[in-house]
């Protein structure tokens, strides 16, 4: 086991300024914004709405690299995604899940309760039987580099369930004023426009769509 | 259903400039979804849940694509979670196309989302016009998505039996 601060500072050292990255709500979403300062980044996306957000993007953005940074009880609400990940085949996708087989384990001084994937189901072997080939489970820092790094260098759809300790015991100080969803919404699609040549934003005119 | 019925529908929504679907298949619209997963010019992505779908939208909206949902009116109501959020707090427009499954003159047992679809669309705060006639089909999706990515807010066109038979 490892905790959650130590991966997501990892990540933040690994990840491409240009890849997109799509984060769950709770501490994925808080860890991110104060461990990071970039554009590239979609907060807050509740429960069950993460990895299939990051998929819509990759469908739309094919050449672009998208990760998901989600979490098991995020995922498990809508573990069918898995499936249409699989058939749909995006190779620009990879869904990172902070598992801490925890609800609310990530903000509070005691667990939670217990989520699925921390009893008997194994996520990265769901992600297999859906068809997800690159399906991985780690435990360590040293792991969790090297997959990642390779993940975001080949064809995917990559799966990675990163197993974290049930509490966040390790916190980055709160430093920054984190983007609301409606200001991370017109900074995230300025963003997409301004790097991928595409509109948005700018409706209302009478002349749009 | 009418193929010709169902091809309003798809013209409908490309002269709105629609190029992402998604949703789950329904007996009332299931010559839509075939018309689309076939069409080259608009993406369709079937999903698990209706759920997935609204998250499947909004991320294919900040890629650029102008993004639809195709539900069936059991369909929305899996989907609500989602689309409340994804209308009321980060105010992103997704159309939402419904065959009214439940209307008053539906001689099946589906009474029940005549009580939650309309209503339920006002409880999220998603504007809808209701169409009767399928003159009406092809020029109400085109406004409805025209509305949706001008206010950036989810809104709903819902084809009734009169439109659809």
């Amino acid at each position: 086991m490892v905790a959650r601060l130590e991966l997501i500072k990892e990540l933040a050292s690994i990840v491409p300024p240009d890849v997109l990255v799509v984060t769950s709500i709770g501490n994925n979403s808080y860890f991110w914004a104060e461990l990071t300062d970039r554009e590239a980044t979609l907060f807050h996306s509740t429960l069950g709405m993460c990895t299939p957000a990051a998929f819509g993007l990759a469908m739309a953005l094919p050449r672009r690299r998208v990760l998901a940074l989600d979490s098991d009880g995020n995922l498990i609400l809508n573990l069918g995604v898995l499936g249409t990940i699989a058939n749909e085949n995006p190779t620009n996708l990879t869904v990172l899940v902070m598992d801490n087989g925890n609800y609310l384990g990530s903000h509070k001084k005691e667990p939670g309760m217990r989520t699925a994937s921390g009893g008997k189901l194994k996520l990265q072997e769901v992600a297999k039987g859906c068809g997800i080939v690159s399906s991985h489970v780690i435990q360590d820092v040293a792991t969790f580099s090297t997959t990642i790094k390779s993940a975001l260098k080949s064809d995917g759809p990559h799966f990675i369930r990163a197993q974290v300790e049930a509490l966040d015991t390790e916190r980055p100080p709160k430093t920054k004023h984190v983007l609301d969803p409606r200001e991370n919404k017109y900074q995230f699609a300025k963003y997409i426009e301004r790097t991928e040549g595409v509109q948005i934003l700018g409706g209302g005119l009478g002349n749009f769509g | 259903m009418k193929p010709e019925k169902a091809q309003l529908v798809v013209d409908g929504l490309k002269e709105a400039g629609v190029d992402f679907t998604a949703g789950v298949p329904d007996a009332q619209f299931i010559q839509v979804y075939k018309m689309l997963e076939a069409d080259p010019d608009i993406r369709y992505v079937g999903t698990a849940n209706e759920a997935e779908a609204a998250g499947v939208g909004y991320g294919a909206w900040f890629g650029g694509k102008k993004p639809a949902l195709i539900l069936a009116t059991s369909g929305l109501l899996v989907a609500t979670y989602h689309l409340a959020r994804i209308n009321i707090l980060h105010e992103v427009p997704l159309l939402v196309v419904i065959p009214y499954r439940g209307d008053i003159g539906d001689p099946r047992w589906m009474g029940l989302y005549k009580k939650t679809t309309e209503p339920g669309l006002n409880a999220m705060d998603i504007p809808y016009r209701v169409v009767s006639r399928s003159s009406d089909i092809v020029r109400t999706i085109k406004e409805c998505n025209e509305s949706a990515r001008a206010w950036l807010r989810c809104i709903a066109v819902i084809l009734n039996e009169e439109a659809l038979w």
